[in-house]
């Protein structure tokens, strides 16, 4: 009995040493965004008991996995509010992983947003316009959130700038996501560049945008692309930079 | 014989008892759990067909890095519940106690062993989920400048760092030695719940209960210390799960590793501390509780 | 050195039943002196305590009162546990290990190693019969193998006592004979035997002394020869004597106060019997049963 007593008292001195070290590594998770599973009842809703139970016991990304997978299944059979439901649980698991925000929104601003243009069933034109600027929405929202997620990653900037770009043809704020996406560790060498093409489409920031392009195009024959090129040319033309100024004509 | 000199600790004594519990799982055939990660592996590496290569490479790091956590978890409880119940069942405790081996040893020796064992099933999953992985990252790898061709060499460039990025990053290793540190805990722990109990299932029922309450600890135990408006035996409740619980959850930390989460030297090795911290105390309770043990 | 092979001090044992009021008294206040180089044993019927009073004595079990010693070294001490070499009651070692595996691995716990090991391994390989069968897992041998082998891993580290728990239950007689030659091949060679035993007859063959207990007490003790003699009565066996030899003794006897209790032919026991039977399959001793 003594040597019971002697274990428990042991267990609880043990438990209260280790409190503040677990307590610490929790904070540390949070900070370096190891995000974990929270235990909410609206996540127990969505997954279902069994779900619920293995995303708590460590397999939250096979969890995630599976949904993804049916998602998958889900567009294959153009199931749209399916697809939606199921890539809301697939990054609330996940909350940390680029690919399923880009996929989820990629679903909506693209592929369900075309299929509502073309929905036949819808005869008026105004509705079917209003439907695929909801799923624009919904992609935006995905990608906001995943950004919200994960601040440190420049992936869903870029997507967010080209859904801008290509989406809603917002030339402002596709030129602030592909700026955004530059700044961070691991962006892709484009980002810089269409960032600034993407100014040069926008009425009152002409100079801003040739002194970015202008800069690019200094750094050297690795920067000198046809777009970045014609973009220039078009820039000065239209801000009536010196000759003397401009770049040689023999770039094309 | 010459008298020999008697050492009140012994590593080759330890080590005996460590190499015979090593042949005894090894012998039990545990070691076919491995063949069915790898026939799962490739299992799900041609299921994946379908997808783009980042859904294939994450699901493939996913489902391996998720099987290992499970495989090794399971084998860690499974194998050592039977251990020192089976031991007294069949009187050979009897056999090696009455030589002059200290309790702590025959512990440690038996603790050893499937730490050991846990370690060459990690180290073989983790060598097979590596060559699949590689292997896949290759095709694609090829697959791509096949296609890329005529393309500038800076979009190549991408395309690849891209495709590389995707596969491994180098993170998942300190990601496998946190699986295999929870492995050990849970082994230790084991070990310390079979000196109490009677029979195998009852150890490993008690450590399904512990598996999944240590996953809920942090749970209980933010709860506990932040809310103050709950009932006191609520409040109770939550303090003996967390002080009593290890905080499992704490060790999950390959789920955000895989999706590209950098894991800092420091969390990583505050982790591996706790870890190893928790192995040892679970094995110093079960030697303790085994000595006062009437065998 | 005086100290004896095994101290027994006011020794009592009780085990409490969990969940009730009551506990058993496996052992009350035992005290026993086993001097070195004999072979003592340990009688009883089942449940007389006998195991627990080895188990403690081995320090597997710990005492309510009283106190062990083996060679003046208190049991308790894992030490004590280095001239003591155990063979439990039906032993089961790791069916997984082959025969010389187990004694490998029990010698490595005794701190042997290398060639003293090995030579070591094959002297009681060769001693207890099994240089056979030593490349066999030992979940193929038969109970009179595993006896052997359990006796052979008891003798692995040359210990000065070697304590049998019932080491001829469950075996064959041509299986207990061999461990019966085997314990007084022990004693020829100095070693202290303390064995115990429910089967009385082979105990009277091999023991110089032996204690009999009953419901954890001690109540006969003392040199066996002493014990059955009985003091008023008088044998002879004699050979090739004449009918007119034995009448003469007999009426010499009822002329004297002396009275005659019984005549009778010699026998065989129906252990030599037996064994005179089966002597000629003495191959199959070797094969698993």
């Amino acid at each position: 009995m003594i040597r019971v007593a002697l274990v428990v008292a042991a267990l609880l001195a043990v438990g209260a040493i280790k409190l503040p070290v677990e307590r610490d590594l929790a904070a540390r998770h949070r900070q370096e965004h190891f995000r974990g599973v929270e235990f909410n009842l609206d996540l127990r809703e969505k997954l279902g008991q069994l779900g619920f139970i293995a995303a708590l016991s460590g397999f939250r990304a096979i969890v995630a996995d599976g949904l993804f997978i049916q998602a998958h299944v889900a567009w294959e059979r153009t199931e749209w509010g399916r697809v939606l439901l199921l890539f809301r649980h697939v990054t609330t698991l996940q909350p940390r992983a680029i690919l399923f925000w880009d996929m989820a929104a990629w679903h909506m601003a693209w592929n369900a947003s075309v299929a509502a243009m073309n929905d036949r069933t819808q005869p008026r034109l105004a509705l079917r316009v209003k439907a695929q600027r909801e799923y624009f929405g919904l992609g935006k929202d995905f990608l906001e959130r995943g950004i919200k997620n994960n601040p440190d990653r420049p992936d869903l900037y870029e997507a967010l700038a080209r859904l801008y770009k290509e989406k809603y043809k917002d030339h402002e704020h596709a030129s602030e996501f592909f700026a955004k996406a530059a700044a961070l560790p691991g962006a892709r060498t484009y980002d810089r560049r269409f960032s600034a093409y993407e100014l040069s489409y926008c009425e009152g920031r002409e100079l801003e945008a040739y002194q970015r392009l202008r800069q690019l195009y200094d750094e050297g024959e690795k920067e000198r692309l046809p777009t970045l090129i014609t973009r220039l040319k078009f820039l000065q033309t239209k801000l009536n930079i010196p000759p003397d100024q401009r770049i040689p004509d023999s770039n094309r | 014989m010459s008298e020999r000199h008697y050492r009140a600790f012994s590593f080759r004594r330890i080590n005996a008892m460590t190499v015979n519990t090593l042949t005894e799982l090894t012998r039990l055939k545990v070691f076919y759990v491995l063949l069915i990660f790898a026939l799962l592996l490739i299992g799900s590496s041609m299921f994946m067909a379908q997808f783009t290569f980042q859904q294939e490479f994450q699901i493939l790091k996913d489902v391996s890095l998720g099987a290992m956590s499970i495989f090794t978890s399971l084998l860690a409880i499974v194998a050592t519940a039977r251990l020192i119940p089976q031991d007294i069942e069949d009187r050979t405790v009897y056999t090696i106690l009455a030589k002059p081996v200290p309790r702590f040893e025959y512990l440690l020796g038996k603790i050893a062993g499937v730490l050991l064992l846990l370690a060459i099933s990690t180290l073989v999953m983790g060598a097979a989920f590596l060559l699949v992985l590689y292997a896949r990252e290759q095709t694609v790898l090829h697959a791509t400048l096949r296609h890329m061709s005529g393309a500038p060499r800076e979009q190549i460039d991408d395309a690849l760092r891209v495709i590389r990025s995707s596969a491994l990053n180098a993170d998942i290793f300190p990601g496998i030695i946190i699986i295999y540190l929870k492995a050990c805990l849970l082994a230790a722990l084991t070990l310390f719940v079979s000196t109490f109990a009677t029979t195998n299932i009852f150890t490993i029922v008690v450590m399904a209960f512990v598996y999944f309450i240590g996953h809920l600890q942090a749970t209980a135990r933010e709860y506990w210390l932040q809310e103050h408006g709950a009932s006191w035996i609520t409040r109770v409740f939550l303090a003996v799960v967390a002080l009593l619980f290890p905080d499992l959850q704490a060790f999950n930390l390959v789920d955000d590793i895989v999706v590209g989460t950098a894991i800092s030297l420091a969390l990583f090795f505050k982790t591996a501390v706790l870890g190893i911290f928790y192995t040892s105390i679970y094995t110093l309770l079960a030697a303790f509780v085994f000595y006062g043990k009437e065998l | 050195m005086s100290d004896p092979a095994v101290a027994v001090r006011g020794l009592t044992k009780i085990f409490p039943v969990p969940l009730h009021r009551q506990s058993i008294v496996a052992v009350r206040d035992l005290d026993l002196r086993i001097e070195s180089g004999e072979v003592y044993g340990l009688l009883g019927p089942n449940g007389s305590g006998k195991s627990t009073t080895l188990k403690i004595i081995l320090g597997l079990v710990s005492p309510t009162h009283g106190c062990t010693e083996i060679f003046g070294r208190d049991s308790r001490l894992v030490e004590s546990r280095e001239a003591v070499g155990f063979l439990p009651e039906n032993p089961y070692f790791y069916k997984y290990l082959t025969g010389e595996e187990t004694l490998r691995f029990f010698g490595r716990l005794c701190g042997l190693r290398g060639a003293p090991l090995k030579n070591r391994i094959n002297e009681l390989l060769d001693l207890v019969g099994l240089t056979k069968a030593r490349k066999r897992r030992l979940g193929t041998y038969s109970k009179g193998m595993l006896q052997r082998i359990g006796l052979a891993q008891a003798l692995i580290h040359d210990p000065r006592l070697v304590v049998l728990d019932e080491p001829t239950a469950g075996v064959d007689p041509a299986g207990s004979r061999e461990i019966r030659d085997l314990i007084l091949d022990l004693r020829r060679r100095g070693i202290t035997v303390l064995l115990s035993s429910h089967l009385l007859a082979q105990a009277q063959e091999i023991c110089d002394h032996v204690g009999i207990l009953a419901d954890g007490v001690l109540v006969r003790e003392g040199r066996l020869q002493e014990l059955i003699a009985i003091e008023n009565q008088t044998e002879f066996v004699i050979a090739d004597a004449s009918t007119q030899l034995i009448n003469e003794i007999e009426s010499f006897i009822n002329r004297s106060d002396a009275k005659l209790i019984e005549r009778r032919k010699s026998t065989t026991t129906l252990e030599r019997l037996f064994l005179d039977a089966t002597k000629n399959d003495e191959a199959r001793m070797t094969k698993p049963e």
